[in-house]
């Protein structure tokens, strides 16, 4: 199915403008605050009192962009989705969509079980906005995206779930919509229909066509959108580039799950306590944000109680707890000299065109004795590598791709084998 | 919060040009209006035609009770016979009564679509209520036509008024819809409440009896049932018993459309928070 929408004079005019975007749900608990509420509604008072799922929300989405949505479950996501498609009423702020808008809250809604798939098909369309004449000239086309074979004439209610949400999408895909909203839409349909549907996400993005994408698979969100917008109860918490939020998003999630407690020992009586850990300069407790294949320079300042000259350990590991690498001062056989008397000891280590990749990562200095036997004290900070790649697992390691006739002529000598010539 | 909604409309109006979107509006209407015949008649083997049957079988049972074990007559020198004295101002109260019962429901029943696809919902209420107006329309026409060849007094001369009359009444039904519909997501028993009342309503309404058969104290109050006015036209028109009195026409028009007003603007107030309630 060819999809044309004209980039117009207006390409880079705001499609979605939300300002300030907020949602409650009223509370209810008895039947009595329902006529109450409905009460108030009638004489034009608003509900005072809610539930607050979504607080503050300033998005804008121009012609031809797509941003992903991301956020744990019950973040708000879909409530958010729901306002800009339409379907809810804000309760604060305001949301304006200028253009069609396809909005895929559920794949199937609206078809009847009784009807057959053809008949669904219709009514979906015209659902969505599709004038009967649209709709005569798209409905082979719909069909035959749908490609669910004579079930097209079968009532929907024989359907498996899979084939719903192949004519669900096959009827958004018709549409042809300014705007496309979708929630977790990738998530169901098989391997090969998915791909079709991002097949053809991508070929509508590619065309003009703007998208803004609920999903919790950080792959279709990087794939597909340009922008991300990462909502955590119900508020905006970080939004730009994509690989920049979701990567901030992952690194949140993976520290979430390992978060430590940290030590809580009176560090007056402890012999080593490490005073400073400064990563690139930052001090605090703040997440230090670093580009992939950049520097890295650390500094620790060890105290040392009784002037005994202390070890110094440096571990790496994942965010979610994963030793990936630890050197010391000891086994680096570091020469050691402290400040006057005073018992401070400073190291300061460089790791020079860093490889891991980009994601979240801790880094721990511990405080250990001379002979390096036992920690005394431990300081974490969080630190998360921003880039750009494809690359998977945590670090790079250095890999040459060997080039196809080398191959060749290497196996040729060995071993003749007819099977092998063939492949190449 | 009202007013956004509406900004949120023309926002999209001025978009697509309003031609385009009542074009829509129409084609979504007549989706719902015929997926609302088929859900009523799916399932059944006559398919349409029970719509056909089922006031002709209406009509025998009703003909057999009142003519021949109540033995029912309208005074008067001149009167029609019972059956088609009742069936004038029976009919359309049936399509009145219907239309409102299942159309209170009808945001309720489609809450899944109400949640997941932005539509105009008063598109939902009016597609239910002209569904059985059609239904009905369609059973009255039959009937009327079966009488006329009966030669039960019928004016063929009224025919044509008698289904304009459709238009006023189907302005009132479509009215008080749009309120009950919308308070219907509120207050969950207003159904079981507007059934008892209709009940009420029909037997406050000269339908089974003529106005001349109540008591001279209580004759006034039959006006304050906005359907006696309907029920005393229909069969003015129709059998020519009675007066047709054009200023009860007017009375009954305006009536009509400020109940559409009204229901308009109740249902427009309520409907940017269906789903908070569904």
């Amino acid at each position: 199915m060819s999809v044309v929408i004209a980039p117009g004079p207006t390409e880079t005019q705001a499609l979605v403008d939300a300002s300030g975007l907020g949602k409650s749900y009223p509370k209810v608990f008895r039947n009595t605050d329902r006529l109450r509420a409905m009460g108030g509604l009638l004489l034009g008072r608003g509900n005072r009192d809610g539930v607050s799922v979504l607080r503050d929300v300033d998005m804008v989405v121009n012609r031809g962009q797509s941003v992903g949505i991301i956020g744990e479950n019950g973040a708000g996501k879909s409530t958010l989705l729901k306002l800009i498609s339409g379907v809810l009423t804000p309760t604060s702020g305001q949301v304006r969509v200028a253009g069609r808008v396809g909005a895929l809250l559920e794949l199937g809604a609206g078809f009847h079980p009784e009807f057959s798939g053809r008949d669904n098909v219709m009514m979906a369309a015209t659902l969505y906005g599709l004038t009967a004449a649209e709709l005569r000239d798209r409905l082979p086309g719909i069909i035959e995206f749908a490609d669910i074979g004579d079930y097209i004439d079968e009532p929907v209610k024989h359907y498996s779930s899979g084939m719903i949400v192949r004519l669900g999408f096959a009827v958004i895909a018709a549409l042809r919509p300014d705007l496309l909203i979708t929630d977790e839409v990738l998530a169901v349909g098989d391997e090969s229909f998915q791909k079709k549907c991002v097949q053809w996400l991508e070929r509508y993005l590619g065309d003009g066509g703007t998208l803004l994408l609920v999903s919790h698979s950080m792959y279709h969100v990087q794939k597909l959108c340009q922008r991300a917008c990462w909502l955590r109860d119900g508020t905006v918490a970080m939004q730009g580039d994509v690989f920049d939020v979701t990567q901030a998003y992952l690194a949140y999630h993976e520290r979430k799950a390992a978060r430590t407690e940290a030590p809580t020992e009176n560090r007056a009586t402890i012999e080593f306590t490490v005073d400073q850990f400064e990563i690139n300069g930052q001090t605090g407790s703040q997440p230090v944000l670093i580009e992939f294949g950049s520097t890295l320079e650390i500094r620790v300042c060890i105290h040392s109680r009784d002037c005994r000259v202390p070890v110094l350990l440096i571990g790496i590991l994942r965010g979610d707890g994963t030793a990936i690498y630890g050197f010391s001062s000891e086994t680096d056989e570091v020469a050691i000299a402290s400040e006057g008397s005073s018992g401070d000891y400073r190291f300061a280590i460089e790791l020079a065109d860093l490889q891991l990749l980009p994601g979240s990562y801790t880094l721990r200095a511990h405080a250990a004795d001379s002979e390096g036997l036992r920690l005394f004290d431990t300081a974490i900070r969080d630190v998360t590598i921003r880039g750009s790649t494809r690359e998977m697992g945590m670090i790079r390691l250095p890999h040459r791709w060997i080039e196809h006739h080398q191959i060749e002529v290497g196996e040729s000598e060995s071993t003749p084998d007819p099977h092998k010539m063939a492949a190449s | 919060m009202v007013c956004l909604k509406a900004a949120y409309r023309y926002d999209s109006a001025l978009n697509d040009g309003a031609a385009v979107l009542a074009k829509r509006s129409i084609a979504l209407a007549r989706g719902f209006l015929w997926r609302e015949l088929r859900n009523r008649f799916a399932g059944s083997i006559s398919g349409g035609l029970w719509a056909l049957f089922q006031p002709l079988i209406q009509l025998a049972v009703y003909a057999f009770v009142f003519v021949h074990i109540f033995k029912a007559r309208v005074p008067g020198a001149d009167a029609p016979g019972y059956v088609p004295f009742l069936i004038c101002a029976l009919w359309p109260w049936t399509a009145f009564s219907e239309g409102l019962l299942r159309s209170t429901t009808v945001i309720h029943d489609n809450s899944a679509l109400i949640g997941k696809v932005a539509l105009p919902r008063e598109i939902l209420v009016i597609s239910s209520v002209s569904a059985s107006f059609i239904v009905h329309m369609a059973g009255f026409a039959a009937i009327i036509a079966i009488l006329a060849i009966s030669d039960s007094g019928i004016q063929l001369l009224g025919i044509l008024p008698a289904f304009l009359l459709y238009l006023p009444l189907f302005a009132l039904a479509t009215g008080c819809a749009l309120v009950l519909a919308s308070m219907q997501v509120f207050v969950r028993d207003l159904i079981q409440v507007l059934a008892q009342l209709m009940t009420l309503m029909m037997f406050a309404a000269p339908i089974f009896y003529e106005r001349s058969a109540l008591p001279e104290t209580y004759r006034g109050w039959l006006d304050l049932n906005p359907f006696t006015f309907y029920a005393e036209t229909f069969r003015g028109l129709l059998l020519g018993y009675g007066t047709t009195d054009f200023v009860r026409i007017a009375i009954a028009v305006l009536v009509a459309l400020i109940a559409l007003f009204i229901g308009h603007r109740v249902f427009r107030r309520l409907d940017p928070h269906f789903e908070d309630f569904l």
